[in-house]
């Protein structure tokens, strides 16, 4: 009985900060939240406690970012709640559990809604089960701030109750690199490129995105195939690229066939001038576990979130998490952030508008960019962010921004080093 | 059918038919919905698995290509929202026939190579829903245009229509029960060489309820892929859906026509249950592995046949 | 040339563990006519095991399959023991897949209470390395396992040859009911026939944590491919399992190396398909009573 389901759909990504403006701002919304009285309500006779609904994945496939957006929510609950909660209510989360599946996520967001009766929702984990979900939230009316459903046919259904809390739409992630790629003149660029790619709504098309960039460029694509989900042995798709000889490799992945991907080419000592893998290597705790170490060097990716990220209120986060859970930040998951920074989008509302009701939310996010952790955000009429990510490098063992310039952390490590077995 | 089987089976459809006017939380009727889908995929499964002795445990491709087809067919406009529903019979027609040779190249091996050989046909419908992506968006999914249906009763048309199935799934398990077909089934199912040996149009009958049984769970298929709005290939061909059919006549009884409507009346609100409540800790998975165990061990017959032998 | 060489080099070596994952897998069949729905399961569990002994005591894999094998031979006769056997004669067939089925939902429940549901591996540091021969690259992991699997199958083919258990096994699998008229206690047999199976399953589990990442639910994959491995071969046929899961293994490398590797499982069951059409029995089955 073969579950055929991976579908991580992992959305990392950074951003560029703009730093103290960010904090300003996160710091002058939390404090006006704290202070009930706002323009043109009254909130201050309203101390029912805030409630918000979330299904997750708690078991099943998506289970290990479901928890980590579930300590996310938690973490933001109880931190806005020690402020005085929104608009002086408290906040109470209502989580419950999906274990991966579409049919239970609608059955979950029909009975949070018409049986619980929450004044807010969140969204789950992943496209998969973000779209079935935000239908149900569109039929009754309620804002959908989600932090991981950003694949194209989340915004394909041109629904205006849906924020995807990241910078930019999950396909772009592979663009920053092509940006990168493309500033290098002409001479020092790769004149090769093999595109090997999960079959998964968020990998394929960012290794396409770029493809088609490089292919305009002039750079000349040798391999372009698509592996089918829990491909477990990618030995013989990386000894096919291997022989194509490419200068780049731009990898649509997932996670675990990051892993599975880089210690193939470890073991047939396959070490291409760039790689770039769009998911997996963006994790800081899981990545070096799994290759090894000494070998993450160079491998670019991109994310929205990482624990050296230069976005204002990160070590404030890191803080916060470590005193509530435990361990130390490297460890933090940056679906937890997200989770964090949807939170973070409601009391900002709250604090603009002085209401947190659903209407309030879909009218007011459509417009104005909005500080979170995870990056100034705005969306467009569909839901879609309209920001882009930073692509990170591998650089000492850690994850350093490497482009654009003027926020670089560091200057990207080419050519990519040997592996060290 | 017995004059009291007639009355039983009205009461129950009437009292399932007045319910959503009495219930006013839609998460009831959602609840009720997804007991009578699988009520309807447990009553079809049983032709096969029940009835024949035939246990297909790659039923669920035949709901992925309902699902498909409805999504397909209906990516953009729904019309006046029953438009998915009318097509239902065509679709089921259509599949009843397009599986008959599959199930003629299934159905010459028996039990446990059957078995395997359903589920590797499972795979395969699923691998190819992966990897034909123009037809069926690959793992990107596909979308079914919304219902127009208005929000306060918008779950209703839905219910009638998995009700409705239900009752053609029971009404023609009884037809073929109580017919010469049945007959054959019984014998089939008891000693299939004994029966073909005696002059049983074994081939036959057992294409005929593999039939009329694909056809039914491709309805209900299409039913789902609408009401969820959005399918997967994961999903709408889901080794998982079949487990529940599976597991839901034998719970209430194989070959009995109330045992799965009894099974899953049973198993699909304790298992929304428990996901609900308590599927955060991994407690869920036990809990449903030691429900399976314990039904095996014993009540192997299913609950109803045990209750009648204990008269 | 040089791709189709070292595509077979992976198929050989990775077709090598899962016949031994498969050899268990038939031999259950052949011994209880049970479908052992739990066998991809068994060697999560055994991987998970392995993992923990590395981790915790810094055991090497290999060497923990000393440990293992004797602990899973435990389990499966416990596991017999107390869920197969209870089933009537009659029911065993088709209750028997649904009761692995649970038990194979039990094992991956506990698992991810324990473990949670992070995708681990084994990672003892040499796990990456690769010799190159005549330009071809060959892991040395994928050797090592390869080694350790026609060790055991060679093992379980003495077992089954030369030790008093082994000719009781055959004999039962195939006539039970002279078995038993000539003493052979079908329970005893069922029971250890069922713990060799996940002996099996138990070493082939410690080597999988080093080819391949795994969590509690990498189980369902394993037993579709285990299943259709064991029904090419024909159930019940030790031989014929390893032969198919050669089979298996170069085929699906070969296709995912020169053609696309989104179609490399498909193909596999396309061919396996063909081959029941032709012969329902599969390469090496017995023919059943009654079947075509």
């Amino acid at each position: 009985m073969a579950k055929l389901q991976s579908h991580k759909c992992w959305d990392k990504r950074l951003r560029n900060r703009r730093g103290t403006a960010a904090a300003a701002l996160l710091v002058a919304g939390v404090t006006l939240s704290g202070c009930a009285s706002s323009p043109g309500s009254s909130p201050s006779s309203d101390s029912t406690p805030l409630k918000i609904g979330i299904s997750l994945s708690l078991t099943g496939d998506f289970a290990d970012p479901g928890k980590a957006a579930q300590r996310g929510y938690d973490l933001w609950a109880t931190e806005v709640n020690k402020r005085g909660g929104v608009l002086g209510r408290q906040v109470e989360l209502k989580i419950v559990d999906d274990t991966s599946s579409p049919d239970q996520v609608v059955t979950n967001y029909q009975n949070l809604i018409t049986g619980d009766k929450v004044d807010l929702v969140f969204g789950p984990f992943s496209s998969l089960l973000t779209i079935p979900a935000s239908r149900v939230a569109k039929r009754y009316g309620y804002a959908f701030i989600e932090p991981a459903g950003g694949g194209p046919k989340v915004f394909d259904q041109h629904l205006d109750n849906i924020f995807f809390v990241q910078p930019a739409p999950v396909v772009k992630g592979g663009d920053v690199f092509a940006d990168y790629i493309l500033s290098l003149p002409a001479d020092q660029r790769p004149k090769t490129a093999a595109y090997p790619k999960l079959d998964d709504p968020f990998a394929a098309p960012i290794a396409d995105n770029v493809k088609q960039r490089f292919e305009a460029a002039g750079i000349r694509t040798v391999y372009d195939e698509t592996y089918a989900a829990e491909t477990a042995d990618m030995g013989p798709i990386v000894t096919k690229v291997a022989a194509a000889k490419p200068d780049v490799v731009v990898a649509g992945t997932q996670i675990e066939d990051s892993y599975a991907e880089v210690k193939a080419m470890i073991q047939q000592k396959f070490n291409p001038k760039w790689l770039f893998m769009s998911n997996g290597a963006s994790s800081p705790a899981d990545f070096p576990d799994k290759v090894g170490y000494a070998n993450t060097a160079g491998i670019f990716s991109s994310g929205d979130w990482y624990p050296d990220s230069p976005i204002a209120g990160t070590k404030e986060f890191i803080a916060a998490y470590a005193a509530k859970y435990g361990g130390n930040g490297n460890a933090i998951d940056n679906t937890s952030a997200e989770a964090f920074a949807s939170g973070t989008l409601v009391e900002l509302v709250a604090a603009k508008t002085g209401k947190a009701d659903n209407a309030t939310i879909i009218q007011t996010l459509h417009s104005g960019t909005w500080p979170t952790l995870v990056g100034n955000l705005s969306w467009n009429a569909d839901g879609a962010p309209n920001g882009s990510y930073l692509l990170v490098q591998w650089i000492d063992g850690r994850l350093r921004t490497v482009y654009p310039p003027d926020t670089a952390q560091h200057p990207p490590l080419t050519p990519k080093p040997q592996w060290a077995g | 059918m017995t004059p009291a089987g007639a009355v039983r089976g009205a009461a129950f459809f009437g009292a399932l038919c007045v319910v959503p006017l009495l219930v006013g939380p839609q998460w009831v009727l959602n609840l009720l919905i997804f007991t009578v889908m699988y009520a309807g995929l447990a009553s079809a499964w049983n032709l096969v698995g029940g009835y024949a002795g035939y246990p297909s445990l790659g039923h669920a491709a035949f709901f992925g290509f309902g699902a498909y087809a409805v999504a397909i067919i209906f990516e953009n406009d729904v019309g006046d929202g029953y438009a998915p529903f009318r097509t239902l019979p065509i679709i089921g027609l259509v599949v009843a026939v397009a599986v008959l040779p599959v199930a003629w190249i299934a159905m010459r091996t028996r039990a446990d190579v059957f078995a395997i050989v359903t589920i590797t046909l499972l795979f395969i419908a699923q691998t190819l829903a992966f990897n034909l992506r123009s037809v069926t968006g690959g793992a990107q999914g596909r979308s079914i245009a919304p219902a127009p249906f208005p929000v306060e009763t918008y779950d209703r048309p839905f219910y009638y229509a998995m009700l409705a199935l239900l009752a053609l799934a029971m009404l023609l398990s009884v037809a073929i029960r109580d017919s010469k077909a049945g007959l054959s089934l019984a014998a089939v199912r008891s000693d299939e060489d004994k029966a073909h040996g005696v002059g049983v149009h074994v081939t036959g009958v057992k294409l005929l309820v593999f039939a009329v049984s694909a056809g039914i769970t491709a309805m209900i298929g299409g039913v789902w892929a609408y009401y969820v709005g959005f399918i997967y290939p994961q999903f709408a061909i889901d080794p998982l859906v079949t487990i529940g059919m599976v597991l839901m006549c034998f719970l209430g009884g194989r070959a009995t026509l109330w045992g799965p409507v009894l099974g899953a009346a049973i198993l699909v609100p304790a298992q929304q249950f428990l996901a609900y409540r308590l599927g955060a800790s991994q407690l869920y998975l036990l809990g449903y592995a030691a429900v399976f165990l314990i039904i095996m061990v014993l009540l192997p017959r299913g609950i109803l046949p045990t209750l009648r032998r204990a008269r | 040339m040089q791709l189709a060489a070292q595509a077979i080099i992976l198929g050989v070596l990775t077709g090598g563990v899962y016949a031994l994952m498969a050899s268990g897998q038939t031999l259950i069949f052949g011994v209880m006519k049970v479908v052992n729905l739990a066998q991809g399961a068994f060697v999560v569990l055994s991987a998970y095991l392995t993992f923990s002994l590395f981790t915790g005591f810094g055991v090497d894999p290999f060497l923990a399959i000393l440990i293992t094998t004797p602990a899973m031979f435990g389990l499966g006769v416990a596991v017999h023991w107390l869920v197969l056997r209870p089933l009537k004669h009659e029911d065993v067939g088709q209750l028997s897949l649904l009761v692995t089925f649970a038990v194979a939902l039990g094992v991956e429940g506990v698992l991810a209470l324990a473990y949670e549901t992070t995708y681990r591996s084994v990672q003892p540091g040499y796990e990456n390395r690769s010799w190159t021969v005549a330009g071809l690259q060959i892991s040395e992991v994928r050797l090592y396992a390869f080694g350790l699997s026609a060790v055991m199958l060679a093992a379980l083919y003495l077992i089954l040859e030369r030790t008093r258990l082994g000719m009781a096994i055959r004999a039962t699998v195939q006539n039970p009911t002279s078995a038993r008229l000539l003493g052979v206690s079908s329970e005893r047999v069922a029971a250890l026939g069922f713990g060799l199976g996940a002996a099996t399953a138990a070493a082939a589990g410690s080597v999988y944590g080093l080819l391949y990442p795994f969590n509690p639910g990498s189980h369902y994959d394993l037993i579709s491919r285990l299943l259709t491995i064991v029904v090419l071969g024909g159930m019940g046929s030790v031989g014929g399992a390893v032969v198919a899961a050669m089979i298996m293994g170069v085929g699906s490398s070969i296709v995912a190396a020169l053609a696309s590797p989104i179609w490399s499982d498909f193909t596999f069951f396309v061919v396996l398909l063909a081959v029941l059409l032709i012969r329902p029995r599969g390469l090496f089955g017995a023919r059943a009573r009654g079947a075509l």
